[in-house]
């Protein structure tokens, strides 16, 4: 299909367009507007500090919190402000922020650490966002580039294969696959992937974007390899491989770099969705998508086991974007490259 | 029409258990002469009330089917069982009093050999389906072999017992040859292939009720079939809402023991949002919480506050436990078990249950006989255990050379399961061991564990009666029930005692149970002292209603259901 | 054109027949324990095991399984594993409410997104503009479901404006069913919202510097003339095809995390149940179904697009 390159770009920049002065080489004017967009720069910061303050989870959970992420302090009482509190009521309603060192977010219905699972979890999320992004990327390219570049009966094996993921909604392909597979792993060979582990949503994640990338890709490859110095290479004597490697994915890397943070944010999105759902993160490992789903039902009585994760991921996914568009914008100003999304 | 019960008090409810030989052989023969009126009187199950009206039911959880041979959970059971009477059924009582065995469509208990294998029976005469069909003795046979081509959840209650019914189940035979029947007498006869005392109680399922013969031999969830029984279900939406209806042949059949009812209908709308059902109920647009569901946590305060004369909480034959592999290590040694016995703090997991569970150490709960009233091993249950008492458990583990000794404990997802598991996992870690939480699919929980081959070393289960038997809850600790797959002996427990024991008190009809509680008793304190299962509480449901309903007259049944039938409005 | 036509038929009739095979083989071919087990309940013997094997034909080969299901797919015979309901009675029941929210989701994202898309392409470079940006960001970065259960959190239970969720068919009343379906249309549109408005402030933009405008305004017509005759006209076209994919998506089952937050019942929320029981009927149909939505819409999209635009018909 071919409706992508008819599109209009997802996002107008946000910083200013320029002619590029001569003599600058078009990554170094990329950085050079990239500088000048203080909104994509803040928001990057704010990732930066997302991602920094996840890795110090350990740190905070064994030095401030003094508890781990799994675990629970169900009949424990605990002092806020010279009161003594119950952890979780007798009804099994726990506690709100204490905004102390102790339970800064308050608890969850076992007792355990929100503000610690909060930082855990978001290893999780960042990291399966992460995996999930390199697959799709890396996926994306080689069937982009082999369809594109080779044409005939390769194209048409993988168009029509990235035509079948691509009809199937991402969302119900995420949960069934994501709840199989957490049943009994992935077996391949001597390759074996447990049922809980992050690789599992990560793959399901990664697999499932492959098509919205793969297909820009391809149109552009079809593009480039009617170019001139492509001819060259070739009569040349440059081999299929050569060519694929030294002159179409140097001309592919800007769109790739803006997709990679477009794609983190709408993979961190998934994974949330597919563990609210049951069918990423397994549990009792946090992710801001468990934590929503466990909190769902008592939002009433403790709002602080939604809104926390919920507003976490919010700001995580919001930080991306805005300097993944900050990004596109810098790399590419004349907007060329359709973001895709959920 | 109008069913006008008279006024009487209720102490004949209880009366009528006793007396009840007396009542069905006199009814047999007044049967036909006795106008309606005075066929409702005989019934004595009803406590006054007034009749009339609809009750209106909300429901969180869809019957998996209304197919009284196929459907299998408490949802369905709530509306088969007043729609669907089988040849034996329970008093019409609250608790415990609801558990005793009764005549249904048969005339009398059934006459048993001495040898425990032949069950006699006579249905009563002049017996009509909802439709006015007559119902022949023929169409048990027929109701038994579509329980089994429907692969009822609980068929092998009679395929492990019926002979002949294992070879009908494998397609060998056309019919169970272990059931005879004969039309124009209307007797009944079925031979077991060993004595089972709870054989009676198998009786009394719904699934064991009659429906015609010839009904199609498929689920039929979206219009179930037609039955004997006081209502009539009908306008079935799958998964949104069905209604049932007062039986209009009902009343003319006499059938002592089981009440007419007091509403006219019954609406039920399935809800699947807790909070809304709730709210509902506690803002008087629908009657009845259905006590399947669990009430929102957010939502109880203000429920004991706002509603506490139309909210209770009450036991059900649920037991939760930890169960142990009693052949790897650690638990095959005693020690391990019982240390983990002695730390553990009922109190957290009632906590984690928003306190809709009751702490206790036996695996038989209240309400079934033979749960043991002695004091706990461990100490009392409802407290959390003492410093010292962690202390030594940790000591005991020690010493057993097991510090340290990796263990898996396997749960469910759903909440609050899981959580209860995460404590524990956690409490196993705090005494010694080295515990990993395995958190399974729910929908493939029990057939992961129930894997032989898998020797699951620890992890989560739970036993909800089928029938108020106590042998119901030992066929999980019964070294007859180890088989490959979907093992129910998770632990693999096999000790001669409990096996001589059971061998013994398995062959006691349903009927006699009360002559050997001490038995069951002792056997209960016993499988507790050796700590095979750590029990850790009971199931307690909600009873909630709207103000338009008497409170008083909702009965719950000892065979844990809500009796809608029971239910009157004011 | 019409060989077009005919070619993107059949590559959309050969899509589908591949969906049903890959969701077959996600839930047959992975190994998720054996569905006899789950059918026949915790107390089965083995004796009772064998019966639903034989029974279900899960002894059969693969092969021969699919077949078998395909064909009652076709009949509409085809029966849920777990409830014994025909699937298809139970996405009836769920569609209702499934496309209640995604014809008014629909409508909501459209307006809000067409008046401050334009609003932005109109003040481009002012504080409208930046502020309608960053609400489109904000849009774009917050997941359904989390929006879902904050506005529940603020409307339903904090506020009693809105009922916390269910769904009310619209026969009981178009007020009710329109005040249960308000808070489940916002958590939908929200990300699409951002998306749309974004994409119609930067066609906008682009049409504003064009040629025809430029004529169209040399010649003296009027400001709004303009805008409603000229700019939007060209601006809406690539919004439209957005949109078809879009509905299609959201039919076939981006529903889903809307649905259950809200308890909506509908065909997401079966799906949903579905998956979590392993129970394959309902699974396999309603992904078919949402595929057909997707495949359908997006060939129709292809063949307007030809239909303009002759190039795309070589290339393809």
């Amino acid at each position: 299909m071919a409706i992508e390159t008819s599109h209009p770009p997802l996002l107008a920049p946000i910083g200013g367009e320029e002619a590029a002065p001569a003599g600058i080489g078009p990554y170094r004017l990329a950085l050079r507007r990239l500088r000048r967009n203080k909104t994509a720069i803040a928001f990057g910061a704010l990732f930066l500090i997302v991602v920094i303050l996840c890795l110090l989870a350990p740190v905070y959970a064994n030095d401030i919190a003094h508890t781990g992420p799994n675990t629970n302090h169900i009949t424990e009482v605990i002092k806020v402000g010279g009161k003594s509190r119950d952890v979780v009521s007798p009804d099994g309603i726990p506690t709100g922020p204490t905004w102390g060192s102790k339970f800064f977010f308050g608890a969850d219905p076992s007792g355990r650490d929100v503000a610690v699972r909060l930082l855990y979890g978001g290893r999780n999320s960042l990291e399966i966002g992460i995996l999930a992004t390199i697959i799709t990327i890396v996926l994306a390219t080689a069937a982009g580039v082999v369809a594109g570049y080779f044409r005939g009966w390769a194209d048409g094996l993988i168009s029509r294969t990235l035509d079948l993921i691509w009809a199937y909604p991402a969302v119900l392909l995420g949960v069934a696959l994501g709840v199989n597979l957490a049943l009994g792993g992935i077996s391949v060979g001597p390759l074996h992937i447990k049922g809980n582990s992050n690789w599992i949503p990560a793959l399901v994640i990664g697999v499932v974007y492959v098509p919205y990338i793969a297909r820009p890709i391809r149109g552009q490859v079809l593009g480039l390899r009617e170019r001139e110095y492509i001819d060259a290479a070739r009569t040349l004597g440059a081999g299929h491989l050569r060519i694929m490697a030294s002159e179409i994915l140097p001309n592919l890397s800007s769109t790739l770099v803006v997709f990679v943070a477009l794609q983190m944010a709408q993979s961190i999105v998934l994974e949330a969705s597919l563990s609210f759902l049951g069918a990423g993160v397994q549990p009792p490992n946090p992710s801001w998508g468990t934590m929503i789903s466990e909190g769902v039902s008592l939002i009433t009585a403790a709002p602080h086991l939604v809104l926390v994760p919920g507003i976490m991921l919010i700001v995580a996914v919001l930080s991306v974007n805005v300097f993944g568009e900050g990004l596109r914008a810098a790399l590419d100003p004349r907007a060329t490259i359709r973001a895709n999304r959920t | 029409m109008s069913h006008t019960l008279p006024r009487r008090p209720l102490a004949l409810a209880a009366v009528a258990t006793l007396s009840l030989g007396l009542l069905s052989a006199c009814g047999s023969s007044s049967h036909s002469t006795s106008p309606p009126s005075a066929g409702s009187a005989t019934t004595g199950a009803g406590s006054g009330g007034k009749s009339g009206g609809t009750l209106t039911v909300a429901m969180g959880t869809a019957p998996d089917s209304l197919d009284p041979q196929y459907g299998y959970t408490t949802q369905a059971v709530e509306a088969d069982a007043i729609t669907y009477t089988p040849l034996l059924t329970y008093t019409h009582a609250n608790g415990t009093a609801g558990s005793t065995i009764i005549p249904g469509l048969a005339q009398a208990l059934p006459t048993v050999s001495s040898d425990g294998l032949t069950y006699t029976m006579n249905l009563r005469p002049n017996l009509t389906f909802s439709d006015g069909t007559p119902v022949k003795a023929s169409d048990f046979a027929y109701s038994i072999e579509r329980m089994i081509k429907l692969n009822w959840g609980g068929d092998s209650f009679i395929t492990n017992y019926v002979k002949g019914a294992s070879d009908y189940a494998a397609g060998k035979a056309t019919s169970i040859s272990g059931i005879t029947t004969d039309d124009s007498t209307g007797k009944i006869t079925i031979t077991l292939t060993q004595p089972y005392g709870a054989f009676e109680n198998v009786l009394a399922f719904p699934a064991a009720a009659l429906v015609p013969s010839g009904t199609a031999m498929k689920a039929l969830s979206a219009a179930p079939p037609i039955g004997d029984g006081p209502y009539v279900i009908s306008h079935v939406v799958p998964n949104v809402s069905f209604t049932l209806t007062r039986n209009p042949h009902w009343a003319a059949q006499n059938i002592p023991g089981i009440p007419d009812g007091h509403v006219d209908s019954i609406q039920v709308s399935i809800q699947s949002n807790n909070q809304t059902e709730a709210q509902q109920v506690l803002s008087n647009q629908t009657d009845i919480f259905d006590p399947g569901d669990t009430l929102p946590p957010a939502l109880l305060a203000q429920i004991k506050s706002q509603a506490a004369n139309r909210f209770k909480e009450v036991s059900i034959p649920q037991s939760f436990y930890i169960f142990f592999g009693t052949t790897t290590a650690p638990f095959n040694n005693p020690v391990a078990r019982q240390a983990v016995d002695l730390a553990f703090d009922r109190t957290a997991t009632q906590r984690l249950s928003s306190g809709f569970m009751v702490p206790g150490c036996y695996f038989l709960p209240p309400g079934i006989i033979g749960h043991p009233t002695s004091q706990c091993p461990a100490g009392d249950p409802a407290q959390p255990p003492s410093a010292a008492n962690v202390a030594k458990a940790k000591q005991m583990i020690q010493q057993a050379g097991l510090a340290g000794t990796p263990v898996t404990v396997w749960s469910e997802t759903r909440s609050p399961r899981q959580e209860y598991m995460t404590y524990y996992a956690q409490l196993l870690n705090q005494i010694g061991f080295k515990a990993t939480l395995k958190v399974i699919q729910d929908a493939v929980y029990f057939q992961t564990i129930g894997n032989e081959a898998l020797h699951p070393q620890t992890g989560f289960a739970d036993w909800d009666e089928d029938f108020p038997n106590p042998s119901d809850f030992y066929l999980l600790l019964d070294a007859r029930s180890i088989q490959a797959q979907n093992n129910e002996n998770y632990g693999d427990v096999n000790d001669p005692h409990i096996q001589s024991e059971l061998t013994k008190l398995d062959a006691v009809p349903a009927a006699q149970l009360s002559s050997v509680a001490s038995e069951w008793q002792a056997l209960d304190e016993y499988v507790t002292k050796q700590a095979y299962f750590l029990t850790f509480g009971y199931q307690q449901v909600p009873i909630f209603a709207s103000t338009n309903v008497d409170f008083s007259s909702i009965d719950f049944s000892g065979n844990d259901y809500m009796d809608w039938s029971s239910i009157s409005l004011k | 054109m019409i060989r077009f036509v005919v070619r993107r038929a059949a590559s959309a009739l050969g899509v589908l027949v591949a969906v049903s095979i890959l969701t077959f083989l996600i839930f047959a071919a992975i190994p998720n324990g054996n569905p006899a087990l789950r059918l026949a309940g915790r107390t089965a013997s083995p004796q009772d095991i064998a019966a639903v094997t034989k029974a279900y034909g899960f002894n059969k080969p693969i092969y021969v399984q699919y077949a078998k299901t395909m064909q009652q797919v076709f009949t509409g015979q085809i029966q849920s594993y777990t409830q014994h309901v025909t699937v298809m009675s139970q996405i009836k029941r769920g569609l209702p409410a499934t496309v209640s929210l995604a014809i008014g989701a629909t409508v909501l994202w459209l307006v809000v997104a067409i008046i401050l898309g334009l609003a932005a392409a109109l003040r481009a470079g002012s504080a409208t503009d930046t502020s309608i940006t960053v609400l489109g960001f904000a849009g774009i970065s917050a997941p359904s479901f989390v929006v879902g259960a904050i506005l529940l959190y603020l409307f339903a239970f904090k506020t009693h404006l809105f009922p916390n969720g269910g769904y009310v068919g619209i026969t009981s009343g178009v007020g009710t069913w329109f005040h249960h379906m308000v808070l489940p249309w916002i958590s939908l549109a929200v990300l699409y919202i951002g998306i749309y408005s974004q994409v119609l402030r930067s066609t906008v933009v682009e049409t504003l510097s064009e040629d025809f405008v430029r004529t169209a305004r040399a010649k003296g017509l009027s400001r709004r003339r303009i805008l409603t005759g000229h700019v939007l006209r060209t601006s809406l076209i690539p919004l439209v095809s957005l949109w078809g994919l879009d509905f299609a998506g959201v039919v076939g089952g981006g529903a889903i995390l809307v649905e259950t937050v809200f308890n909506l019942h509908g065909v997401g929320q079966y799906v949903q149940q579905s998956v979590s029981a392993l129970d394959v009927p309902p699974i396999l149909v309603t992904v078919l179904f949402g595929a057909i939505f997707v495949v359908l819409l997006s060939a129709l999209v292809d063949v307007i697009y030809a239909a303009l635009d002759p190039r795309i018909r070589l290339a393809a």
